[in-house]
């Protein structure tokens, strides 16, 4: 009996291998070898020296890039998060009221999210932002005849690429679709019948219902906007430019890191990074029992 | 049952397991062997099959061509294959740094002078000296002027493939035409500002520095008698922010009164010849190395253009034959004497060379150049034409930039891009930059 117990437990090892050993050799390793880097000099092709904390030192006090970086990560976190998902919430009402060929609009609305990340829908944008592109094709069409060019520009080229991102809204959508088909029909025709009109059922049942979801939403968006990459690369050719309007933090880090070969700086870079989301994150969480509704509360 | 069935998917399991470690322990003598250095003596004569990587920058015209001389080269070489990869220039430098971090380097990639030193620096390239003593790189047509433009700390890691000098790029037919005065060889920047001022009443442009102030600032610089970076690399060179404050203060007078393209479309441009301003027919001219000129007057069939110096005063001090580019030879290479004897032929075989024809730089091997000669169109003579002028007209050129100068060009290009948007004076930005790029020089040298 205590051997098949063993033979039991060795199954369980042998069948939980695959992932446990993935994460010590692809995620554990990584990680903490990343930590041990950002207290050196490591210009990847020599042997990492020991600094200390000067890497640090170096962020905090020296960097006069970093207070940009920063400043161009939460504008462009902080707006298109949020335009992101009303936009889903959005397109995701339509869809739920819709009766006919769902599946087909579905599908359409998610394909942007699909390609999205991609370089090529990158290399699109920048037609369409361009001096002679889409963008300012279709203004001369209403008699506003500008030649600048969208992603040239300081001051509009970041709202470019929080276009780009409100563009991708499908999979949110997908998600805030599925909640909204769970909410009862019950409490929408029982309020009808109290006399609440559509906005009171949107923020009294809706909203309240849908909650949850919402926190799962802007967690895993918010996360996600911290980590963009792909399109400002893309766009600003590498360089988070005009004048750094762009130079999004994991653009700055892969510049210190694949560019001027300061990998132990730019580890640095990826902790504090990870300190700012885990923080948000939390907050996040915090925040939610305000303004989070679940349904069986368990008392 | 439940016991064979468990009993069949634990080896299934442990099997495809074992199949990975079995995928590693095979990969790991592999990179042991790229690890070591093996010296070149001992690298085998068979002619068993040999796969090269290759990569360089350059435009279509260039991808063109060289994909020929690839073919050319695998022809009379069976066993050898190549496999090339190209890029713009600022992607290329992108592409090749993480797989130089990631030990993949090409086994030829082309070299450019403000790299050198980075990949130098960190033995990413292997020394051609035992090469070109065996013979399997045959530089005797090369001048030692020319060979040594590739040495680092007395290695020679990268061959030079050509000259090329700092020029002008006029479009003569369309400068008369709009009446636009013609300037001399002997010309200044005084001139430049009235051909600017010319070209802007009938609303055309001038061809600005774009992005390229590592290149022009540096040679403004030398026109004044002064250097980016000191003779031990560890400083900037020049002693006085004046010297800044000028250049930038004349600049800004440029884009201010529209003589030159703006920014928002400058960001736009991935330097290749196709989007120049000449082809597109917005500007009278162009500033650049002379190989650049090929490709630009190609695309211009209807009018001619020509190659004038650059403004001066100073313009002798401020010229140099610069190597175009290199071909170095990685460190990680397995196969260092195949990659020497293809470069060989790159820079030593005629019927390869007509078909580069010096879109590389004027030839280096005395050879190729005199076979070329006849055989050159209208706009290859041009070029070398005027890199013959500029051998007799100008001065020794600076030694490789020192690591770190890839950093400093991005802290110029960023404080160029400020001072034209006007978010910092131009004194403050002289200062910024004396005091960061220093810095920079000093955490490289660590």
């Amino acid at each position: 009996m205590k051997r098949l117990r063993e033979n039991e437990h060795i199954t369980g090892y042998v069948f939980s291998a695959p992932f446990v050993l993935g994460f010590l050799i692809f995620t554990l390793y990584p990680i903490l070898s990343s930590l041990y880097y950002s207290f050196t000099n490591y210009n990847l092709m020599e042997a990492p020296r020991w600094l200390g904390l000067a890497n640090y030192e170096r962020l905090f006090l020296e960097d006069d890039k970093i207070g940009k970086s920063f400043q161009v990560t939460f504008t462009y976190v902080f707006a298109s998060v949020p335009l992101r998902l009303i936009f889903a919430l959005f397109v995701a009402m339509i869809l739920n009221t819709a009766t006919k060929a769902v599946g087909l609009y579905r599908s359409a609305f998610y394909l942007p999210s699909l390609i999205g990340g991609s370089v090529a829908v990158a290399i699109m944008w920048q037609q369409i932002f361009g001096d002679k592109g889409l963008v300012n094709s279709a203004l001369s069409l209403f008699g506003i005849h500008s030649t600048t060019s969208w992603i040239g520009n300081p001051s509009t080229a970041l709202w470019t690429l929080i276009a780009l991102s409100i563009w991708q809204f499908g999979s949110s959508m997908i998600i805030f679709l599925a909640g909204l088909k769970n909410i009862p029909r019950d409490y929408y025709e029982a309020a009808s019948v109290d006399g609440a009109n559509a906005v009171h059922r949107f923020f009294k049942i809706t909203l309240p219902m849908l909650s949850p979801i919402i926190l799962f939403n802007l967690t895993l968006q918010t996360i996600s906007a911290f980590l963009t990459f792909t399109p400002a690369y893309i766009i600003s050719r590498g360089e988070g430019g005009p004048l750094d309007q762009t130079l999004l933090y994991s653009l700055y880090l892969y510049r210190k890191a694949f560019s001027h070969f300061e990998m132990g700086y730019a580890s640095a870079l990826a902790w504090i990074m990870l300190l700012i989301v885990g923080v948000l994150t939390l907050l996040i969480f915090r925040s939610s029992t305000r303004w989070v509704h679940y349904e069986s509360k368990g008392d | 049952m439940k016991k064979v069935l468990t009993a069949v998917l634990m080896f299934s399991l442990i099997g495809s397991l074992i199949g990975c470690s079995g995928g590693g322990a095979a990969e790991t003598p592999a990179s042991n062997e790229t690890g070591t250095e093996t010296p070149p003596a001992a690298a085998s004569d068979s002619k068993d099959p040999v796969k090269l990587r290759i990569a360089w920058w350059g435009g279509q015209s260039r991808h063109d061509y060289t994909l020929k001389v690839i073919e050319m080269y695998e022809a009379q070489n069976p066993h050898v294959t190549i496999e090339p990869e190209y890029a713009p220039f600022d992607d290329y430098w992108k592409k090749l740094a993480p797989q130089a971090v990631a030990g993949g380097l090409p086994d030829i990639i082309q070299m450019d002078i403000s790299y050198l030193n980075q990949y130098a620096g960190r033995n990413q390239l292997a020394d051609l000296k035992p090469f070109t003593e065996s013979g399997e790189l045959d530089v005797a047509d090369v001048s030692e002027n020319a060979l040594s433009g590739g040495e680092v700390n007395g290695k020679l890691v990268a061959l030079n493939l050509g000259v090329n000098a700092l020029q002008t790029t006029f479009d003569v037919e369309t400068m008369k035409k709009n009446g636009i005065d013609i300037p001399s060889k002997e010309w200044t920047w005084d001139d430049m500002d009235k051909m600017g001022a010319q070209a802007k009443e009938k609303g055309l442009q001038i061809g600005g520095f774009a992005y390229r102030h590592d290149v022009f600032f540096p040679y403004y610089l030398r026109t004044i008698g002064q250097k980016m970076y000191s003779a031990d690399g560890k400083t900037i060179g020049y002693g006085d922010d004046q010297a800044f404050i000028d250049y930038f203060t004349r600049y800004q007078k440029w884009y201010d009164n529209g003589y030159i393209l703006s920014l928002d479309k400058e960001a736009q441009k991935k330097g290749v010849a196709e989007e120049d301003e000449i082809v597109l027919g917005n500007s009278i001219s162009g500033t650049g190395w002379s190989n650049q000129f090929l490709a630009v007057a190609n695309l211009v069939t209807d009018r001619p253009l020509e190659l004038n110096p650059m403004p001066g005063p100073g313009t002798k001090d401020g010229l140099f034959l610069k190597p175009s580019m290199y071909f170095s030879v990685t460190e990680t290479s397995k196969h260092k004497e195949e990659a020497a004897k293809f470069i060989s032929f790159f820079i030593n075989d005629i019927e390869a060379n007509k078909l580069i024809k010096g879109e590389r730089g004027v030839p280096v091997s005395a050879k190729v150049k005199e076979a070329l000669k006849p055989l050159l169109s209208e706009n290859e003579a041009k070029i070398f034409d005027y890199v013959t002028w500029a051998e007799a007209n100008s001065t020794q050129g600076d030694p490789p930039n020192p690591i770190g100068a890839v950093e400093i060009e991005k802290l110029l290009r960023d404080l160029s891009e400020r001072i034209l948007f006007k978010k910092i004076s131009i004194e403050d930005a002289a200062a910024e930059f004396r005091k960061e790029a220093n810095a920079i020089l000093a955490r490289s040298q660590q």
